[in-house]
Formats: C-alpha cells, structure tokens, sequence
C-alpha cells in the first residue's frame, strides 16, 4: 500500500474516532490534576496527589464507580495561574477529560474556575482557601470547594482567642496577598463581633517569603498585645517561629497564639523539632491520631502510611482523598459520568469521609470543612505534638 | 482604652502614651527609645545577612562582570548541606554546626569552582543577555537538584545550645546568634578591604575589575584568578547558607526569594564595590525595619522606593555613598507622604524638599557659574 498524504491526514482522525468509541463503550473516567509538582508549592502539591493517587488505586481494585474504572490524568501547574489554566485547558481538549479536581494556590483555583465554566466541566477545588472561589459573582455550577476557606479559618481563630477572658489586646500577623489578608481581615472582624471589648493593637504584613521577621515582631510585640493570631504557614511558619522564639515573643503573650496556615501539621513540627513554640494553639489539615478518632479516619492513616511510606504521614493527602472521594460520590448518585448531572447530584450532598461526615452546600458549593486546632506540647519524640485536638466543625459560624 | 498588664510587657519598657493602632509615627509624639533600639538591631541584622550574601555577588559583577543570578542557589545549597551534616553527622553541638558550616561553604566553593571551570568560562566573551539566561538556567537545575536529593519539606537546624540565648542591652533583647552574625558581617567586611587594598593579590583584583586583558598580557594568570574569585564568591554565599539555618526554614524557593533583596542591595550599593554593599544592605535593612513603624503595610515598597531613589539621584552626587544617604531620607519622605494625613504629607514634603535641594543646588550652581 503507498502512504498517500490523504491517508496520512486522515490518521489522527481514524485515530481520534477509535478512542472515542473506546470512550463510549466504557473506558475509564479521565480526571484532570492540574497540580504544582515543581517549585516551593511541590512541598505540598506532591503528598496532596498522593491521596487522589491511594483514593483512585482503592477504587479501581474495587472496580471503579458505574462500571468504570478511573484515570488520573496528572499535570505540572507550576503553582501560577497561567500555567494551571493553560494543563487545564490541554487537559480537556486534548486528553478529553471528565472532570477536573486540582489547584493548589488561592491564585491557581480562581482562574482555572472560569475554565471549567467555560468548557461546562467540573472543578473540585480540594486546597485553595480564598473566599472569592465560590463569592457569589464567581459562583457557577461547575465549581466545588471541599477545601476550608479564609473565612472558616479565620473566624475559628477569632473563637478560640475570644474564650481568653483577660485578653484585651490582639495582633495579626499574615503575609501581604490574598491568603493572608483575607484571613487575616476575616480574623479581625469577627473578633470583634465576638468581644466588643478587645481592641486590635497590632497587623503586621510582611511580604511572602520575607528572609527576616524580626522588625515585624519587634515592631509587634511594642504594642503589647495579650495574645496574637498568626497566619505564616510552611517553611515561613518556620522562620517566623524561630525567630520570634529568642526575641521573647511567645513568652510576652504568655504563648497565647493561634496559629492557622497548618502550623500543627507533622510537616511544621518535623521541621522544628524540639525550636517548636510549644504552648500555642495550632491547625492541621488531619492528623496521625486525634482522641475518638472515627475507626474509618484510623484505617485510612494505616492505609496512607503504607501507601506513602512514610510515618507519621502527611496531613496533605486527605485534602484530595475528600475531593476524589466527593467526586465519586456525586457520579455514583448521578448515575452518569456528565458534569451537568454531578454539578446537580453535589449539591447539598454529604458524604463519609475518613473523619466524619462532610457536606457540600447547595448555596455556594463550599463544604463545611473544619481544622484539627489543638495545644502544641512536646511529644515524647521531642518534636511538638498536637495534646487534646479537635475537630472545629465552622458550621455554626459559616454566612 | 485597657490598661496594660505589666507581666504582659516583652521587655520592661518606660513609661509612654498609648499610641493606638495607627502606629507610633503620629508626628506629635516621639517613638519609645526601646522600640527604636530594637528595630535598629533588627535592621542591624537584617543587613549583616544580606551583605554576608551580597558581597560575594557584588564580588563576581566587580571582576567577573558576570550577574550571577545562581548565587542564591549556592547560598541554598549551602543551606541544605549544612543542614545535610548537622542532621545525618555531627549534630548540633557548638562545634558540630561549626564543622558542618566550613564544609558547607568548602562544598559550595567547590561547586563554584566546577561552574566556573566547565561552563562559566565560555560565557565570558557572549552577551549581557545570554550571560543572564545562562546563570537563570542555573537556578532552574540546582533548584530541581536540591528537590531532588533533599526533597519538598522544611527542615531547620537547631541553634546551638550556647548560642541559643540572648543578652539585654537598653531593655533590647540582643540574642546570641544574631549579634554572632553581626560581628562575623563585620569581620568579612574587614577582611575584604585588608585582602583588596592591603595585599598584593588585592591589587590584581582590582586590576583585573579595570582592565582584564592588559592585567594578562603582563603575565598574570587571569583565568586562574577569575576561577579563585568565583570559588571566593561561592564559598561566601555557601557560608551564609549555612549560617541561616538556624534562623530560618529551609525549603524550595530560598534561592528565589533571596536574590531579588540581594540584588536591590547589590545595586543600591553601586554595583561591584564592597563598601557599597555593606552600606547598601545596612541602608535596606533600616529601611526596612524603621520603615514599617511608618507605613506597615508597605515594607516591600520601601526597599523599591529606596532603589529608585537612588538610582535616580546617583548621577547628581558624587560617591555611591552620598547617594545612599540622601536616598535613606528620601524613601522616608515618600513613606511619610504615603500616610496621607496633612501632619505625614506636610513631613514628608519637607524631608524631600530638604534633600533635594542639598543634592541638586550645588550641582545647579556650579552649572550656572560654568560658562
């Protein structure tokens, strides 16, 4: 047979034609990860993949939702906007995919939001936290939010910090973009809703990635504030805290800081080791045990450790293990794999997730999901462990 | 207003007004001492480490006249080596973070002298640009080679035990570490002006920063010298790697976030000169610190402000050094001006008014007095 220009064309196209039948007749549901997988924003974008990674093994072995098994279709977000749209955008119109559930930054979920509504395909965004994702202009029927957002976070703060009864004085400290302020402004107005009496002294924003915190602390701790809020997070939470330790600042406030932004995860506390300001109150996405942990929330931590190899586990993987878990759900209930139908079947449902029952509210698509906020004292290990840790359900203070 | 509970005090400060939230700089009333003292040893530290970092960049533009932008990846390195050593090895006993922190740097060096070597060398004669792309291609292989051997989680070392505390001077709480640092800052800076002016190997560093191909041609070996200072500068930003663990998270992202200061360093300094660096970081970093009493929410901008300030006023004076020092009170100017109220608008005009005119009338009045 000689190859003619036309056969040559006309490959793609008998090609294109043969998977789409395959995809008709039941191959696997293809979910989009548009995920940072290079730079800082890796330190947490890769052991969030790893949960969707453990979530889709599971269920493909226990042979996949309608029938079908799932795929993971994984790409590089790079942490910007710009490359997240773009994976987003090849994703759905090169590999096909049903669904996306991904994004990793309050910059990355907003843009690639408006890709999913363009192309009327769900995003399920497992970990960005600004309010205007799902705010009601941005609001549209393809995109969930299973992550916590600002508000939740902090006004959880802000109820802690109001239950010290001789605390007069607050201060924040929160790094200058959309994370940190809307946290941090949220903190602010509700603690005073909550104690008219407390005054906000002190809120201090310095850049993200500032090499040196001290002026900052310096400056704060001048104002004289009973107690601080604080919303460094990662390796900042770890800069801030070591430097903070030998100026005294945690002493001044009699250790009377709530720290969100995951500062009680395994990784901040593995991180700082027996330099851990023990004494504060502080978050964590999950933990390796917590008191009356459901038995599912105990299996799910054997099954990740082993998954991961690694011991106490990450608190990122359950961030996306929800996500995929609240996807499947919705295309099981649907009984289709359609975003219209799932957009329809997500709303208002709750699901079991390893630590309890989650809901996704029909009103703005956001799920109630809380923190694990506790006391961070020394552990036997001598790293900083989390002592009496709860669960703070935000129900009763979300709008 | 609630009274203050002394034992909430972080140090035993006198007596004052309250200021409020709105800051301490209402004009009407002069900041606590305490509070200006310990800014200014936050300042004080902040520019130490910026110029341990700084110098060995302004080192490389001066001679080489290469912009290394990989020098934040050396300084990362650095970082994690020492890290590296002081967790698997030598713990951090006094003297184990020591040895960890000259072999950190000696393994910068090292690495320094291999870039040069192999790949730095054939840039020399290229473009501006793709000396540029070159060293930014840099940055994306060592930062995917330290992801990759040490992985995406924070790690720190912890302070040595005797270095741990703090001492108290004027109620400023001066903790050891930082003020080690200072003295070492110090020390290097010293030990740059003896090596540049005082040696004979400093002569043919100057030498070679005025005139490489005549300094060759009267038989000195300029590439094994361009190789011992680009080892010099690496050791350097390895050094000041390893001295911020203690201090600081390491992560993913160290290298990037620290080059864009050290540059504004580098440059306000005037590029190239070592005396212009360590009064170029000490300017940053009291701007920085005695700049967000002003304007909080602004502590970025002030360096920025700082650099244009700067760079626009340096042609009308006549040391780096005089731009510097007009230019501090300049970007306190804007910063006052920015407050918006009639008391920062009418301070703010007045300091810059002051400024201005002390740079530009004798330059005015000698032009007028030319013929």
């Amino acid at each position: 047979m000689t190859i003619t220009r036309r056969a040559v064309l006309g490959l793609p196209l008998a090609l294109a034609a043969m998977t789409g039948i395959a995809h008709a007749q039941g191959g696997p549901i293809k979910v989009g990860v548009p995920i940072p997988l290079s730079g800082p924003a890796a330190l947490y974008g890769e052991p969030a993949l790893k949960g969707a990674q453990m979530f889709v093994d599971e269920l493909n072995k226990a042979g996949g939702v309608l029938g079908r098994k799932i795929e993971l279709i994984v790409r590089d977000s790079k942490a910007t906007p710009d490359e997240a749209v773009r994976v987003a955008r090849e994703m759905i119109l090169k590999e096909n995919v049903d669904f996306l559930v991904g994004t990793l930054t309050s910059a990355e979920g907003p843009a690639v939001s408006t890709i999913a509504k363009e192309n009327k395909i769900i995003l399920i965004a497992p970990i960005p936290k600004t309010d205007q994702l799902v705010a009601p202009k941005n609001l549209h029927p393809y995109i969930f939010r299973t992550a916590s957002n600002t508000t939740i976070e902090g006004r959880t703060a802000a109820e802690i910090i109001a239950k010290w009864t001789d605390v007069k004085r607050v201060a924040t400290i929160a790094h200058d973009y959309a994370y940190g302020q809307d946290v941090a402004k949220e903190f602010a107005a509700h603690i005073k809703k909550l104690r008219p009496d407390i005054e906000v002294v002190d809120q201090a924003w310095p850049k993200l990635g500032e090499a040196d915190y001290t002026p900052f602390i310096n400056a704060q701790m001048s104002k004289k504030p009973d107690a601080i809020f604080s919303a460094m997070w990662g390796g900042h939470f770890v800069t801030w805290a070591k430097q903070a330790k030998p100026l005294g600042m945690f002493d001044a406030v009699k250790n009377r800081v709530v720290n969100g932004g995951e500062a009680g995860s395994v990784e901040a506390t593995r991180a700082l080791g027996a330099e851990y300001p023990f004494g504060i109150i502080a978050n964590s996405y999950d933990l390796p045990t917590y008191k009356d942990q459901p038995a599912t929330h105990k299996a799910y931590i054997e099954r990740i450790k082993a998954f991961t190899k690694e011991d106490p586990p990450s608190s990122w993987p359950i961030m996306m293990y929800v996500a995929m878990q609240f996807l499947t759900e919705g295309i099981k209930k649907a009984g289709a794999v359609d975003s219209d139908k799932v957009s329809a079947a997500l709303k208002g449902m709750t699901i079991q997730t390893p630590f309890g029952p989650q809901t996704i509210r029909a009103k703005d698509q956001q799920a109630d999901r809380g923190e694990f906020y506790g006391e961070m004292i020394k552990g036997p290990a001598g790293a900083a462990v989390m002592k009496d840790a709860a669960y703070i359900d935000p129900k009763p203070f979300m709008d | 207003m609630p009274p203050l509970t002394p034992t909430l005090s972080p140090c035993k400060g006198r007596a004052r007004g309250e200021g409020g939230s709105g800051g301490f700089f209402v004009l009407s009333q002069l900041p606590d001492f305490t509070l200006l003292l310990g800014q200014l040893r936050s300042g004080l530290t902040t520019a130490m480490f910026l110029f341990l970092i700084a110098s060995g960049l302004s080192l490389i533009f001066g001679v080489l006249k290469i912009i290394n932008f990989a020098h934040g990846s050396l300084y990362m390195i650095g970082a994690y080596v020492a890290w590296h050593l002081v967790h698997y090895f030598v713990g951090n006993s006094f003297f184990g973070f020591w040895f960890a922190v000259l072999v950190a740097a000696s393994v910068v060096g090292v690495i320094g002298a291999l870039v040069e070597r192999l790949l730095l060398r054939h840039m020399y004669k290229r473009e501006e640009l793709y000396q540029l792309l070159f060293t930014y291609a840099l940055v994306l292989v060592f930062a995917d080679a330290c992801k990759y051997i040490w992985g995406t989680q924070p790690v720190s070392v912890q302070r040595p035990d005797v270095l741990a505390g703090y001492m108290t001077l004027f109620d400023v709480r001066l903790p050891y570490y930082d003020t080690m640092i200072i003295f070492i800052g110090l020390a290097i800076a010293g030990g740059f002006w003896l090596l540049l002016n005082r040696t004979s190997f400093g002569r043919i560093i100057r030498a070679a920063a005025l005139d490489r191909e005549m300094l060759g041609a009267l038989g000195t070996n300029v590439s094994g010298l361009y190789t011992g200072m680009f080892v010099l500068a690496s050791f350097l930003a390895g050094l000041s790697g390893a001295l911020v663990t203690p201090i600081k998270g390491i992560a993913p992202g160290l290298d990037v976030d620290i080059i864009i200061e050290v540059f504004i360093v580098v440059v306000i300094g005037g590029l190239g000169s070592v005396w212009g660096t360590l009064f170029g970081s000490l300017a940053y970093g009291i701007t920085l610190a005695l700049g967000i009493l002003i304007q909080p929410r602004f502590s970025i901008v002030a360096a920025f402000i700082l650099m244009a300030v700067v760079l626009v006023i340096r042609p009308w004076c006549r040391t780096q050094l005089q731009a510097l020092a007009y230019g501090v009170p300049v970007t306190f100017g804007f910063l006052f001006l920015m407050l918006g109220t009639p008391a920062g608008i009418i301070a703010g005009l007045a300091v810059i008014a002051i400024c201005a005119l002390l740079i530009f009338a004798p330059q005015l009045m000698r032009r007028r007095a030319s013929p």
